[in-house]
């Protein structure tokens, strides 16, 4: 899989500095779970963390907070050994025989819902931020999405198939990002359904029938 | 606990590695001397009021100490390391506050991410380059990647601080970043 798109600089260094929202977080989450050239640019944009750490004006913690941190670690019966990840249940499938990426295994999936000729969705619940919209796309081949723009930014996952927009085509593991500036209209490309999983930050500007359609599904 | 000389890189990766093989307290405590007031300020920075900011930065050092054995210097330097726990026990934070009332979640922030094998190579130069580079940004540049850092909507917070047009800190912010990977392009 070769991935031609790309998380902007901006956006890594918001994840770098843990400021982008959840459902983004997760959007991008997948793509650098499938890119080591993001997850090192990732690397970089930390070490500027690091270094503005470092170099920050120190604000004095209270008297006693060490000898309060010491008793905290004493107090614990046995060093606990913080394992990474809780481990999972049998993997949500996203469709039959089709598990949903590793990243949103502990999301809860609603049930695909028709909202337009061609179009089905799925709403993902956040466990860490229940108010947070994350969806996943299916779209037949060759259908359009309603032409729109945007209020922030717009984070799309390829996770199947492809689309492509005038900005570009994306195929498996590419992630698009689409600025408040720009209006498109995704088409899926003919071989084939696409899936793939978006976040807004902000909102969508829907013009059109199937978009007036889409309007209440995300609920902007 | 009273030592004023800044220690470098090398020195806290040290420490760090010391707590981890020999839970050894003294080294513990210049750890948490340096560090605990930085990421305070750090925490205060990001828009954490002084009780909550202090909260984390004690939880953070405790995290410090229970998973100095992760610590892996070939992966980041000491203040990188530390500077992402701090960053993802203020997210946890911030989800607690938010969802008091939901069941509480079990999922841990990322923390492991696998780099690949030429990912660690270039982990080992990575931070030199980096203060190398940040200090090379004019100062403009430099105060929109400070601030990208520490507001929640960069650009718009941005906009309002330095009573700028929104577009021109959206191309300044640009801007500093392109500077900042080109500076790190040519050092690697
Ligand atoms: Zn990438
Ligand atoms: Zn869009």
């Amino acid at each position: 899989m070769t991935i031609h798109h790309h998380a902007t600089d901006e956006t890594l260094m918001r994840v770098a500095a843990g400021r982008l929202p959840a459902g983004p977080a997760r959007v991008v989450g997948v793509h650098l779970a499938g890119c080591p050239a993001c997850r090192e640019r990732l690397c970089t944009f930390e070490a500027v963390g690091g270094t503005l750490l470092e170099t920050i004006e120190p604000v004095p913690m209270a008297a006693g907070a060490f000898a309060a941190a010491l008793a905290a670690l004493d107090a614990e019966a046995a060093p606990t050994v913080v394992s990474g990840r809780a481990a999972l249940p049998v993997p949500a499938m996203m469709l039959p025989g089709i598990p949903l990426p590793e990243t949103l295994r502990d999301c809860e999936m609603s049930p695909w819902r028709w909202i337009g000729v061609g179009v089905r969705a799925s709403a993902l619940r956040l466990p860490e931020d229940p108010s947070a919209r994350l969806t996943l796309l299916r779209v037949g081949p060759g259908r359009k999405l309603p032409e729109h723009g945007h209020v922030g930014t717009e984070f799309t996952q390829v996770l199947a198939g492809s689309f492509s927009d005038g900005y570009g085509r994306y195929g498996p593991g590419d992630l698009s990002e689409m600025g408040h500036e720009i209006e498109h209209q995704p088409i899926v490309d003919p071989d084939g359904e696409c899936i793939c999983l978006a976040a807004l930050e902000g909102g969508m500007r829907l013009t059109g029938m199937l978009g007036r359609l889409i309007q209440p599904f995300v609920r902007l | 606990m009273h030592d004023d000389a800044v220690p470098d890189g090398d020195t806290l990766a040290r420490l760090i590695r010391q707590v981890a093989t020999e839970r050894d307290r003294q080294a513990y405590a210049r750890l948490y001397s340096f560090f605990a007031p930085r990421v305070n300020a750090f925490l205060r920075r990001s828009g954490l009021p002084p009780g909550a900011a202090e909260e984390v930065a004690q939880e953070t050092m405790l995290s410090v100490w229970r998973k100095a054995s992760y610590f892996d210097p070939a992966r980041a330097g000491a203040s990188t390391w530390i500077f992402t726990i701090a960053r993802n026990q203020r997210i946890d934070h911030l989800r607690r506050m938010r969802t008091a009332n939901v069941a509480e979640s079990a999922v841990p922030v990322e923390d492991e991410l696998e780099p690949s094998g030429e990912a660690l190579m270039l982990c080992a130069e990575r931070e030199s380059s980096v203060r190398a580079a940040l200090k090379a940004l004019s100062e403009e540049q430099a105060t929109v990647v400070r601030l990208s850092f520490f507001s929640d909507k960069p650009h718009s917070e941005i906009a309002r601080e330095l009573g700028l047009p929104l577009g021109t800190v959206k191309s300044r912010v640009r801007l500093a970043l392109g500077r900042l990977r080109a500076l790190l392009e040519a050092s690697s």
